[in-house]
C-alpha cells in the first residue's frame, strides 16, 4: 500500500498517471497532487503520510530538481521517481545525484510503471 | 514546406530524417496515451497558416537549438483526444481541453528534444502554450522554415511542425 503525491503541471497528466497506477494493479491508499515543485513541498509540510513522490521536472514555479533538491534538504527520505518528457541523460543523472530514484519517460505505458514503481509500492 | 537545407546541414539532420523523428514521437505519443493510432500522410503539398475551429498546443526550444513544436487539430478532434486521455467524456472547450492539447505538445516536445540533445541540459523546453479560436493564424516571426507532418486519424485530420534553427 501507497500514498502517492503526483507533482505535475498537467492536470491531464496527473489523471492519466493515477488511472495508470490502477491500470497496473498497484494498490495505492491515497493519492495526492500538486501542480509545481512550491505546491508538492506544500503537501509534504501538511503532514500529509506520502509514501512515494512521482515527479515531472520540467514545471512553472520550482521545477522537479528543485523541488527534489528542498525535499531532501528538510531530511524527508521518500523516494521519489521523476516522470518526465526530459530524457536526456545529464538531466537524469543530475535527478539521481539530487536524491531521485528512477525515472520514467512520457509517454508511458501502464506496463512501464508496474515494472518501475512495483518494488516501491 | 521544408526544412532550410543550411539549417538541416548544420542541425546534421535531413529533412526527411526530421519528419521521421516527428511522425515517430507523434505516433508514440497517440498510440501511448491516447489508444489512436493516427497515419501520416507526409509530405504537406501547400503550407497551411489558418485554422478554423481549431486548437494549437505549442512548446518551445531554447539553447543550442531554437524554434518550437507544434500541434494543430479541429477541436472536434481535440474532445476525442481529451475525452479519451482523462477517461471521461469532455465536449466543450475548457481548462482539461487546453491542458491535454498543451500535454501533447509537451511530450512531442520531449521527445524532438532528445534527438536535438543527448545529455538534455543544453536545449530547454519551455511550458506549453495552446491558442483555440474559431478564426486564427500561426505564423513564425523570423525566416525560419520548418516540416510539417499532416496526419489522419478518426477521419479527422492534424498537423503537427517543427521549426528549428541552430544557434550560433
Amino acid at each position: 500500500m501507497a500514498n502517492i503525491l503526483i507533482v505535475d503541471d498537467s492536470s491531464t497528466m496527473r489523471k492519466i498517471i493515477s488511472r495508470s497506477l490502477r491500470q497496473a494493479g498497484l494498490t495505492v491508499d491515497e493519492i495526492y497532487e500538486a501542480g509545481d515543485g512550491i505546491e508538492g513541498l506544500g503537501v509534504l509540510a501538511s503532514g500529509k503520510p506520502v509514501t512515494l513522490i512521482l515527479s515531472d521536472i520540467n514545471m512553472p514555479n520550482m521545477d522537479g530538481l528543485e523541488f527534489i533538491k528542498q525535499v531532501r534538504a528538510n531530511g524527508n527520505p521518500v523516494p521519489i521517481v521523476m516522470i518526465t518528457t526530459e530524457g536526456g541523460e545529464e538531466i537524469l543523472k543530475e535527478a539521481i545525484a539530487s536524491g531521485a530514484s528512477d525515472s520514467i519517460k512520457k509517454p508511458f505505458t501502464p506496463e512501464q510503471l508496474q515494472e518501475k514503481l512495483g518494488g516501491l509500492i | 514546406m521544408s526544412l532550410n537545407a543550411e539549417i538541416a546541414e548544420s542541425a546534421r539532420f535531413t529533412e526527411e530524417q526530421l519528419a521521421k523523428y516527428v511522425i515517430d514521437a507523434t505516433k508514440n505519443v497517440f498510440s501511448t496515451m491516447i489508444m489512436m493510432d493516427p497515419s501520416d500522410e507526409y509530405p504537406l503539398k501547400d503550407p497551411i497558416h489558418r485554422f478554423q475551429c481549431s486548437i494549437t498546443g505549442m512548446v518551445g526550444f531554447a539553447g543550442i537549438y531554437s524554434g518550437v513544436i507544434s500541434i494543430h487539430c479541429p477541436v472536434a478532434l481535440a474532445l476525442q483526444i481529451t475525452s479519451s486521455m482523462l477517461g471521461m467524456e469532455c465536449d466543450e472547450v475548457n481548462e482539461d481541453l487546453n491542458d491535454a492539447i498543451g500535454e501533447i505538445a509537451n511530450m512531442l516536445g520531449g521527445s524532438v528534444k532528445q534527438v536535438l540533445s543527448k545529455g538534455g541540459m543544453d536545449v530547454k523546453l519551455s511550458i506549453p502554450t495552446v491558442i483555440s479560436g474559431e478564426d486564427y493564424t500561426v505564423n513564425s516571426l523570423s525566416d525560419i522554415d520548418c516540416v510539417v507532418i499532416p496526419f489522419s486519424v478518426n477521419d479527422n485530420k492534424f498537423l503537427v511542425g517543427l521549426t528549428l534553427k541552430k544557434e550560433d
